[in-house]
């Protein structure tokens, strides 16, 4: 069975010819199974936003191939279009693609341009907006008049409504307060949990990525430089500041633990995980 | 001299409604604070809870509905006023694309003294200075567009600074950085904090960034819910919880553990952890 | 990349027409252009061609930069010479086939046009490669300051024009996020009849729209902070005093200027 995704030796090049060529994706081979949560890391300028851009064609390898279904999407334009459709990509502040008249024609617009009936337009409207927690009250609202919050899932619900069977989403928390992560975060896993499909995160943030992915791709310069689970890839904390990123504070805690002669473990990356290894191995603290 | 830079006396603050519009809620209410010369204060909140608004009538931009701000004594009632107290009080915003003037670092920082009517040499002198101070003297001559965003946020700090301003209002600087940018412009912060007395007032909703501060105020539908030093606000965990916000992990940790006391930082976390490990409970 | 875009096309350089008074450099290159059009003969051509090679030389530009600056008129040229060519009959007959004729005089007006172009595209260019675009804009306000006399506010035009070579970039950067993120909802920019085509550009539009108001918002704010309350009381860092050089640029296109007419006085025009 193909993948959900496939990546052979996808290169991209800008200022391609001239003497500032670079490569900003340098030969990525990558294979996303149907399913799947990857998390994706990297410091900013790493490729990461690059390499997902080829996802849904938006960009055009220099080199190589994607596919999609097992298929090469850049095949015929039609391929290309459907490609647009099986894969959703959710940008940076995607607030900023708001511009129906209200929420709902905005959400309808990806449906619409797949050109489905009317009633599945609808349908699938009032899925999305129910996914991501908005109010039908709120649909018939212009999206300039929600507040900050609402405008992010009404964008992410606009993306959503086309039911991709990947959804990509590139720094989704971005700029939002620590309940408005949480709430996201959680948003993305009942999705994902709902839906089955194969979901892939940018993100900055190691504690996110450790609290939702099955997997962990790591890039940088333009390479993928780390691949594999939570665990194989925060176990090499040093080799991951090496590339500008941290692990999380309580993975660091750990390790620093471990390294003083604790007998703890030191794949932990969330607070609850250190809690009970902590419990378990007894000391003066509440059991 | 007096102790107190900014001072806030029960000041209510409502954003005008559009015609045709419900009225707003206020975004500040009953709001009293003073903030100490050469203090660093941060202030918390989730979104929409009036910290922003908070840090936009420091330097006199809207006033007060009721209740008065004071800026070194002065009230900004007059355009006079105002202009006097922003001489006093500089601002760096968020989105670091939308407050940077002119298509040259160099020339951005000098704007500020320029409105000032500040002489040229002196403007030129203020200008290296202030760009020496956050590590962009390098970078004087590019074009703002081709720089990363903590470099720009740098810039817009160096924008403040060449004012020779006592006091900077930081609305959240980092929101739209990557944690490179983050960590360069919280650096450069405290620097500026603790190498040149400057006071400064830090809006934010990341915690982290508040541990070092001086005082740390939560705000919440426009009041302020909590305040004291970053240990006495962290170590209500679960209050700190219930006004949408987070806890650094280390404070997590030993909270969830029930340790006394409140950790902020990894190196305590670990000590503290280390002295109590090993099966002698009790 | 887009992101890679530069404003205007400043050639950092230290060079004796980086250092001169934008102002000067803004009139000189007006009044060059005006010569340019008074040029009739080829020796007065050659003299002005002569100035801007000895200009490019002083400026330490690379000729490469300058032939970028010349690559987007190409078609223009081409164009230009060969109407020229067949639009003009008169002297000797070089080539003849069907009713194409190619003669002397065709071949020389066309010839004296694309110098003529070319000199003029590379003086102007030059004057942007030396000079910052907030230097040009600095001098425009200035040499337009006598202006304010009939009540047009000279300063707040150039703070206007500063500010768009500012946010150029960014909006052509937002442009295309925002293009990325409908394409990526499936709209279609390419296909269509003009009026489809139209109408798919609402979903870019708009969105762009509401950012640079919300720019423009955010920025007038920032600059309030920053005690702008327009061009009075301002001073400036970069200071504009007129050098002996500045004086002696301007003696030189006057210079320039009689050579041209005496030229065109003793030899045969052209057009």
């Amino acid at each position: 069975m193909s993948y959900a995704i496939e990546a052979i030796g996808l290169t991209h090049y800008y200022a391609k010819g001239t003497q500032q060529q670079v490569a900003a994706v340098d030969h990525v081979d990558l294979a996303v199974e149907r399913g799947e949560l990857v998390g994706m890391i990297g410091h900013t300028g790493s490729g990461k936003s690059t390499l997902i851009s080829h996802f849904n064609g938006l960009l055009k390898p220099s080199e190589g191939k994607v596919l999609v279904d097992g298929v090469d999407i850049w095949r015929d334009k039609e391929t290309l279009r459907q490609s647009r459709f099986k894969v959703g990509l959710c940008f940076q502040y995607p607030e900023y693609q708001l511009f129906e008249e209200t929420v709902y024609k905005d959400i309808a617009f990806g449906p619409g341009n797949m050109k489905l009936p009317k009633e599945e337009i609808d349908a699938r409207v009032r899925r999305a907006a129910e996914f991501v927690g908005l109010t039908p009250a709120l649909l018939e609202k212009s999206p300039f008049d929600l507040s900050g919050g609402e405008k992010r899932r009404a964008a992410i619900a606009g993306v959503m409504s086309m039911e991709p069977e990947v959804l990509i989403f590139d720094e989704p928390a971005a700029g939002l307060d620590p309940r408005g992560r949480k709430d996201l975060m959680a948003l993305i896993r009942s999705y994902r949990a709902e839906t089955g499909s194969t979901v892939i995160i940018v993100s900055h943030s190691m504690e996110d990525i450790a609290s939702l992915a099955d997997r962990v791709v790591v890039m940088n310069q333009a390479k993928i430089a780390m691949q594999g689970t939570v665990d194989e890839v925060y176990s090499q904390g040093d080799a991951l500041r090496a590339m500008g990123l941290n692990v999380p504070d309580i993975t660091e805690i750990f390790a620093r633990l471990h390294a003083q002669g604790l007998p703890v473990p030191t794949n932990i990356y969330t607070v609850a995980d250190g809690v009970r290894a902590l419990q378990a191995l007894g000391g003066r603290w509440r059991a | 001299m007096n102790d107190t830079i900014i001072e806030f006396e029960n000041v209510t603050f409502t954003y005008d409604s559009e015609e045709g519009e419900a009225p707003k809620t206020p975004a500040l209410r009953n709001v009293t604070l003073r903030v100490k010369r050469g203090e660093f204060l941060a202030v918390l909140g989730h979104n929409g809870s009036g910290k922003s608004t908070l840090a936009k009538l420091c330097n006199a931009i809207y006033t007060p509905q009721s209740g008065v701000v004071r800026v070194n004594g002065l009230v900004g009632d007059t355009e006079e006023k105002a202009d006097q107290i922003r001489r006093i009080v500089g601002m760096v915003f968020q989105n670091p694309d939308n407050q940077i003037v002119a298509t040259i670092v160099e020339d951005d920082v000098a704007f500020g003294p320029e409105n000032l009517g500040v002489e040229p040499q002196e403007i030129r002198r203020r200008v290296d200075d202030a760009l020496r101070a956050v590590n962009m003297y390098e970078f004087r001559l590019r074009e703002p567009h081709k720089l990363s965003g903590g470099q720009k946020q740098r810039v817009a700090i160096a924008g403040v600074l060449a004012m020779q301003t006592d006091c900077i209002v930081l609305d959240e600087p980092t929101a739209m950085l990557d944690p490179k940018g983050r960590e360069e412009v919280m650096s450069t912060v405290h620097r500026l904090n603790e190498e040149m007395g400057i006071t400064v007032i830090l809006v934010t909703h990341f915690m982290d960034e508040a541990v070092d501060a001086d005082r740390v105020v939560v705000m919440d539908s426009g009041r302020i819910v909590m305040q004291g030093t970053p240990a006495q606000v962290f170590s209500q965990v679960d209050t700190v919880r219930r006004y949408g916000l987070d806890v650094p992990q280390a404070t997590e940790l030993c909270h969830a553990l029930g340790m006394p006391g409140c950790v902020l930082t990894i190196e305590d976390c670990v000590a503290q952890i280390a002295a109590r490990a090993g099966g002698d409970a009790g | 990349m887009i992101g890679d875009i530069t404003i205007g096309q400043y050639y950092a350089g230290a060079s004796v027409l980086h250092r001169m008074d934008p102002r000067a450099k803004l009139a000189a290159t007006f009044w060059l252009i005006v010569v340019i059009f008074l040029c009739k003969s080829f020796f007065a051509l050659g003299l002005i061609t002569l100035t801007a090679i000895v200009a490019v030389l002083l400026s330490r530009v690379p000729l490469k930069m300058i032939f970028r600056s010349l690559r987007p008129i190409v078609i223009i040229l081409i164009f230009t010479a060969v109407l020229n060519v067949f639009y003009n009959k008169g002297g000797a007959t070089y080539w003849e086939w069907w009713k194409i004729t190619v003669t002397e005089k065709g071949v020389n007006t066309a010839l004296f046009t694309m110098v003529r172009i070319i000199v003029l595209v590379v003086i102007s260019s030059l004057l942007t490669y030396t000079t910052t675009p907030t230097m040009l804009t600095d001098g425009l306000e200035r040499l337009l300051s006598p202006l304010k006399v009939f009540k047009i506010k000279v300063h707040t035009l150039a703070m206007m024009m500063t500010l768009a070579l500012r946010f150029i970039p960014t909006l052509i950067e937002e442009i295309e996020r925002i293009m990325n993120a409908q394409k990526a909802r499936g709209a279609d920019l390419e296909t269509g009849g003009l009026l489809q085509r139209a109408k798919a550009l609402v979903p870019i539009f708009i969105p762009l729209m509401v950012s640079a108001f919300r720019r423009a918002y955010e920025l007038a704010f920032a600059m309030t902070c920053r005690c702008y309350t327009g061009g009075e009381g301002r001073t400036r860092m970069k200071q504009m005093k007129l050098a002996a050089r500045d004086v002696l640029l301007l003696i030189f296109c006057a210079g320039i200027t009689a050579g041209v007419l005496v030229l065109n006085h003793f030899f045969t025009a052209v057009i």
